[in-house]
Order: C-alpha cells, then sequence, then structure tokens
C-alpha cells in the first residue's frame, strides 16, 4: 500500500476516536463538489448532465470551507465536474491545507500543467488523476482522443515538482485485465505514488447503459488483474476493499462513510444515488433512511454496487472493528499478497 | 425514452406527488404552473414529500435561488426545457471511432495496393 504514515495515522486515530466515542454513522471522506462544470464528457458519468444554467454555477470557498467543517471527515476529495475548472480551487486547497485535510483533487488532468503553479506541493495534497486504462482505453472512455497524452503530461509535470500524485481509474465491462496490468505497470514507471480503482456505477443519467459491471462479473475482473499482483504496483486504497472486489471478502454499503456536498446541500443517501438534498449535514445524517439502501436493503439500485464509495469506508471500518480485521489489514499490507 | 415536452394533467390518475417526483428525476429545466397561474422556469434539484408543509426546490433559468415552492401552490410541472440526459453520446462515440478504423484500414488497403506490385496480380 502507498498511502503514507503520516495520513494513516490520522485516518487511524480519527476512526479510533469514532469507535471509542461509540458512534455508530461517522464520515470518512468528504466528497466536495464544488462545481459540474467538465471539459470532457465521458461515458460513464452521470454527473454532468444539467442545464446550462446550473453548469455556469459553483460553491462558494465559503460554503465549501463551512461543509468541511459541518462534516468533519479527515479525507476531502474534489470530484466535480473538473475541480481545476472552479475558479477558486487555489484558494480551497490553502483553505483545506490549513486545516489539515488530506485532499485528493481528482482531475483529468488536461488543464494540471497549466495550473500546477497556482499550488504548492504539501503532504495534504494528492493530484487523483483519472486514468481509466493505456492509451486507447482511456481515450474510449472519456470519449476524446489525445486525453491519455494530456493526462500523461500533467502527471509528469507534477511528479517532478514535487506534488503526491495517484491514478483514479473506472472499470467497466469489458475491461481486458491484461491491459489492466499492463496499465499499472506503465503507471508505476511513470512514478505515481499509488493506484485507486472502483469499478463504475450504472448511473441511470450516464450515456453508455450497456457496460457496467455486475457483482460477479466484477469478481472475476478483480480476481484475474490482481490474483498475481506484483510487488512494485502500489494501491492508494485499503487492500481489504481491493479483496473485497476480488470476491474475497463480503461487505456492507456504507452510504455515509462518503457524503457529498455540492450546490443543491448534502446529497441523499450517497455520491452516486440523488434521492433529495438535505440541508445540513446533520440533517443528512439523522433523517436520511439509512436502512433502505445497501445490498441487504434489496434496494434494486444497490443490487449491483460495488463502488468505493460506499465499501471503502466499510474496509476501513472493518480493519478497527476488531483484531481480527486489523490483524487481515496488516498481513496484507506486510506480504503485499492480495 | 424521455419526458421532454411533456404537460402533465394533475388528475385522479396522475397526482401533483407523482408528477413531482417525475420533474425531480428529469434533467432539464422544468415549467412550474402556479394555482395562480403565474410561471416559474428553472431546474428542480429536490423536493420533499416528508416535510410538515411538502416543498419543491428550484434554481431558476438564470441560476438564481434556491426557491422553494410549496406543493399546495402548484397547479402542474411542464418538461419545457431540453432533457440533458437523453440521447446516447457514447454510442454516437463509437460509431465515430469504427468508421474512423474502417476508412483507416480503406486507406492503409489502398496504400498497400499502390505500393506493392504483385499484389496487382502483374
Amino acid at each position: 500500500m502507498s498511502v503514507p504514515i503520516s495520513q494513516m495515522y490520522t485516518v487511524a486515530s480519527y476512526v479510533i476516536k469514532q469507535k471509542l466515542s461509540g458512534r455508530k454513522r461517522y464520515p470518512l471522506v468528504l466528497m466536495l463538489e464544488p462545481l459540474f462544470r467538465c471539459n470532457l464528457a465521458c461515458a460513464g458519468c452521470g454527473k454532468i448532465q444539467y442545464p446550462a444554467q446550473i453548469l455556469k454555477k459553483h460553491l462558494t470557498v465559503e460554503q465549501c470551507v463551512r461543509a468541511v467543517d459541518e462534516c468533519g471527515a479527515p479525507i476531502v476529495s474534489i470530484p466535480g465536474g473538473e475541480p481545476l475548472m472552479y475558479p477558486d480551487i487555489d484558494k480551497l486547497v490553502v483553505e483545506l491545507v490549513k486545516r489539515k485535510k488530506y485532499i485528493y483533487l481528482c482531475t483529468n488532468a488536461i488543464l494540471l500543467k497549466e495550473k500546477l503553479h497556482l499550488f504548492s506541493p504539501s503532504k495534504y495534497l494528492t493530484f487523483s488523476v483519472h486514468m481509466d486504462g493505456l492509451r486507447e482505453d482511456h481515450d474510449e472512455a472519456v470519449c476524446r482522443d489525445g486525453v491519455f497524452d494530456e493526462a500523461v503530461e500533467g502527471i509528469t509535470a507534477a511528479l517532478q515538482r514535487g506534488f503526491r500524485v495517484t491514478t483514479n481509474t473506472t472499470l467497466f465491462d469489458g475491461a481486458s485485465p491484461l491491459r489492466m496490468r499492463q496499465f499499472f505497470d506503465e503507471m508505476m514507471n511513470l512514478g505515481v505514488e499509488g493506484m485507486m480503482l472502483s469499478p463504475g456505477y450504472s448511473y441511470s443519467k450516464a450515456p453508455d447503459q450497456d457496460h457496467f459491471l455486475r457483482q460477479t462479473r466484477t469478481n472475476q475482473l478483480f480476481r484475474e488483474m490482481l490474483s498475481e499482483n506484483k510487488r512494485q504496483w502500489k494501491f492508494n486504497q485499503s487492500p481489504l476493499f481491493l479483496r473485497f472486489l476480488m470476491g474475497k471478502q463480503d461487505f456492507e454499503c456504507t452510504p455515509w462513510g462518503n457524503p457529498t456536498f455540492n450546490m443543491f446541500g448534502w446529497q441523499r443517501p450517497c455520491y452516486l444515488l440523488q434521492e433529495g438534498y438535505a440541508a445540513t449535514f446533520q440533517e443528512l445524517m439523522e433523517t436520511t433512511r439509512w436502512e433502505n439502501y445497501g445490498k441487504k436493503s434489496g434496494n434494486e439500485k444497490c443490487r449491483d454496487c460495488m463502488v468505493h464509495c460506499g465499501y471503502e469506508a466499510t474496509a476501513v471500518d472493518y480493519t478497527f472493528s476488531s483484531v481480527k480485521g486489523f490483524a487481515e489489514t496488516v498481513a496484507v499490507t506486510l506480504t503485499g499478497k492480495l | 425514452m424521455t419526458l421532454e415536452g411533456w404537460v402533465p394533467q394533475i388528475n385522479d390518475y396522475m397526482s401533483l406527488q407523482e408528477v413531482v417526483e417525475f420533474a425531480f428525476d428529469y434533467r432539464g429545466n422544468t415549467t412550474v404552473v402556479k394555482n395562480d397561474g403565474s410561471e416559474i422556469v428553472g431546474y428542480i434539484f429536490n423536493r420533499n414529500s416528508d416535510a410538515p408543509e411538502p416543498f419543491i426546490q428550484l434554481f431558476d433559468e438564470r441560476g438564481d435561488g434556491p426557491f422553494n415552492i410549496p406543493y399546495r401552490d402548484i397547479a402542474t410541472i411542464k418538461f419545457t426545457g431540453k432533457d440533458t440526459a437523453a440521447g446516447n453520446s457514447w454510442k454516437a462515440w463509437v460509431e465515430r471511432k469504427e468508421k474512423e478504423k474502417a476508412l483507416r484500414g480503406a486507406a492503409s488497403g489502398a496504400d498497400r495496393l499502390g505500393s506493392d506490385p504483385g499484389s496487382h496480380g502483374g
């Protein structure tokens, strides 16, 4: 695993504190969407289909910071839209670093090289670059030629300037395990700190409905990709989550683990489903009918979902819930064998 | 399948609450017709039918808002704006790529024919 010790320590002490205080539901990663505008229109994305006046809008830095303080999660992921198109992204990052939040700025990296001068390297700031595979596969996923090369250029420039860089890969049906393994080699050779993987979620608003992974296929694909994982591959996520994707671990969803805030408010119940909005974080936590979500609930929309925003928090919670969970995590981390 | 252009009639077969749910799920602007005859065009991003006073929330056409409108003030909601989730841009992309590949294939085939006299059959 490639998560730095200081970040591991922050997350571990936060989770233990929640457990000691008897808090049953706590957020781990705030998904902060300052805007929905994007410079790509990827086939599997259901985040940007809005009328023009909504795409032109964005949150203020003050609104973002208020949400971060309200939520209290130690990690803030900034997706979107494309966060590098947010006019105050530099100011937002400064504010979050001041608050010692670990930031994952999720970008397609088209603007990364051009905007790097706005940021200073920090252990708190990671550029999490969207890369869905080798050149041809990535360009097909984002529906535009040349984006892979632009992203590689951005990654290289960021690494040269001392920034933390990870990749963030969404997998769809039809992904080739062999090509993905080549992709892992290529990304590690580029020098990224680690990689994040997740199966795609079948957004009802996404243009491509035919290629979302179902559970059995997800398990098969991840087993084929990761069974003989190479020592040089570093993953910037819980190893138990990866084992879950491989079908070696059974978890239930933690929809409150990655709460989402955007211009509409606090999204119910999770980052992927939009079933309404709460005005405050407290209202979200207290009035969402959590029992209606996750596999056990029988909710059809949750049936095939194995996405990181629902299950990574479960894996982290499992690690700190029992000696067994902790021992499993340590064993996988030390041996590197998933 | 899109609801674009739909002007629902609220009656015994279609309740206001059902129409609100469709409008909430719709990724385009709608026109909210109020009981007093006035109209407001905008994007409905939220609704709460469990609140003591059920309401919808929207940003208007200029992006101003959010505005709260109680259900009791709404006569109907017309699906007047473009459905931004309709259509299938991914299929269009795949078709374009396939065409490009086919064209490239045809061009390289033509090149081979031009550069290899043997292939002309003498």
